[in-house]
């Protein structure tokens, strides 16, 4: 380029952090995004939670039946609250970028976010409920 | 609409400084003034050093792009009143690198333009014995781009990295696949679609359409990108099944 | 715009057909995973009084070889999306290509460990 003295890079850093959870201003789109990052993240570090809790399976029933104790606590009922969120979000926006980036209803991504969100929280209301009753 | 007073931050930078800070004036702003405006008035009666750059005042240059209390636009058709703020906060475009003030470097910018295929000129539409294709109509006309750049400052992505083609660019490409013209269409769109299949180029967009929703023109960069995916996609699955090499 | 099919050429080629597998991989993983993730729920939880299967009823489930062999698909392909996921978030971290390197083999080796240890699990389970 041409004088490379005359523009900054370095007065700017990119600081990707930000430009994907700083979403004052944004649109609905980057919000689905950092929401799908976040969430995405939090399910990856449950995949391996749920691996090591599945070995206490392996101590035999006592191991088991504390765990069962443990997760019928009113806090990891919670918890399972915003896992099923976390799900929930995670797979229907997938849905939806999936879709979309494979060119199927890229015109309509908007409408298809507001309709896949409305079945969320239908899915999400009705699994709360659940979770506490059962 | 009476006029008002608002108070102005504005971004500054020259180089050989440190850091970049920040500058307040107060500006008169009446019902039709807009942000460029104001910034042109700052120059005039306040501080001559204040650098920026604009030329049509219509929104058809694209060179007056900043972002505006965050939000990417073109000032020139900014009106300061109705921003509803009694701070206008003022900040280049981000994610292009830094000249001065208000002033970014587009020189890279362009160049992917170049290296989308995208000529300079094009053989002209209204020409009889032009070669259209057919169904033209229903192709978004790419040539609206303006060049801005906004779209570029608001990209999740090309937050992330330089490496990334961007919206603008991508959004050429698609132009150059969809529609073909000239002598040499036909190669110009292969080495477009050549260029974006990788992975800073259309696969590493994220689906966040905030390029779409800033896009100045109607552009539409994000809906652009998905039309190169499902070109390439279905182009990986014919090869797939072997109906297509 | 000339374009010289050399070895480089066929390399950048691979490469690049490449990130856009992986997308579509991810895409269709996440696709399978909605399904496959509703039956896990919907088996493991709903379909069960108190929500949670008690030792017995979790034996009893995965010595069913239709079970073990679907719950064995949906590990490799959570682990699959989850590990492409992570990457895909590391890339976006602007890293230098070595680090981006090194970053990919330690996401494929954790991968890789999680889809064994999961698999010999389910396998130990069904001794018990
Ligand atoms: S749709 Fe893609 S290119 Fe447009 S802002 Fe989002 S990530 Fe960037
Ligand atoms: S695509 Fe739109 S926002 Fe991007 S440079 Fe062109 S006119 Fe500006
Ligand atoms: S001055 Fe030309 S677009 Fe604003």
């Amino acid at each position: 380029m041409q004088n490379a003295s005359a523009t900054r890079n370095d007065v700017r850093p990119r600081r990707p952090l930000r430009a994907w959870f700083d979403v004052r201003r944004r649109h609905m789109g980057s919000w689905a995004f950092a929401i799908n990052r976040l969430t995405g993240l939090g399910l990856a570090a449950y995949l391996f939670l749920h691996l090591a809790v599945l070995s206490t399976l392996l101590q035999g029933e006592a191991g088991w039946d504390r765990f069962l104790q443990l997760a019928r606590s009113p806090f990891f009922l919670l918890l399972d609250v915003v896992l099923i969120f976390g799900i929930l979000f995670h797979g229907l926006n997938g849905i939806r970028v999936a879709l979309v980036g494979m060119g199927v209803g890229a015109r309509q991504h908007r409408a298809l976010f507001w309709v896949l969100m409305a079945i969320g929280f239908v899915l999400l209301a009705y699994s709360a409920w659940k979770v506490f009753t059962i | 609409m009476a006029e008002v007073e608002r108070t102005f931050r504005v971004f500054r930078y020259k180089q050989g400084q440190a850091a970049p800070s920040y500058q307040t004036f107060k500006v008169k702003a009446g019902p039709r003034t807009t942000v460029l405006e104001a910034l042109q008035e700052i120059r005039r009666t306040q501080d001559r050093t204040l650098i920026l750059r604009h030329s049509c005042h219509h929104a058809s240059c694209g060179t007056c792009g900043m972002r505006v209390n965050g939000q990417e636009v073109l000032s020139c058709v900014t009106n300061v009143q109705e921003l509803g703020a009694e701070t206008v906060l003022v900040e280049p475009i981000n994610n292009i690198p830094l000249v001065a003030d208000l002033v970014v470097d587009m020189g890279g910018f362009y160049e992917r333009y170049v290296d989308a295929h995208m000529p300079y000129i094009r053989q002209s539409e209204f020409e009889p014995d032009a070669d259209l294709p057919e169904g033209i109509a229903q192709y978004t006309r790419y040539e609206n781009c303006l060049e801005c750049g906004l779209c570029v400052s608001a990209c999740p992505v090309m937050g992330s990295t330089s490496d990334y083609l961007g919206p603008a660019a991508l959004a050429a490409a698609w132009r150059v696949v969809a529609e073909p013209r000239g002598q040499d269409a036909g190669r110009a769109a292969e080495a477009a679609l050549e260029w974006v299949d990788n992975e800073n180029g259309c696969w590493r967009c994220h689906v966040a359409y905030e390029c779409t929703e800033v896009c100045p023109s109607d552009v539409d960069p994000g809906g652009s990108i998905m039309a190169l995916r499902r070109k390439l996609t279905g182009r990986k699955f014919r090869r797939l099944l072997r109906l297509e090499r | 715009m000339q374009n010289t099919i050399t070895g480089q050429a066929a390399r950048e080629r691979q490469e690049r057909s490449r990130a856009g597998g992986l997308w579509l991989i991810q895409a269709v993983s996440g696709l399978l995973l909605v399904a496959l993730l509703g039956l896990h729920m919907v088996a493991h939880h709903f379909v069960v009084e108190g929500g949670l299967r008690d030792f017995q009823q979790v034996l009893d489930y995965v010595s069913n070889p239709v079970i073990f062999f679907l719950e064995v698909v949906f590990l490799v392909v959570v682990t699959a999306h989850a590990m492409l996921g992570l990457r895909a978030i590391v890339r976006d971290l602007n890293l230098s290509p070595a680090a981006a390197r090194a970053a990919d083999w330690i996401l494929a080796l954790v991968g890789a460990a999680a889809l064994i240890y999961g698999v010999w699990l389910a396998a130990a389970i069904q001794q018990l």
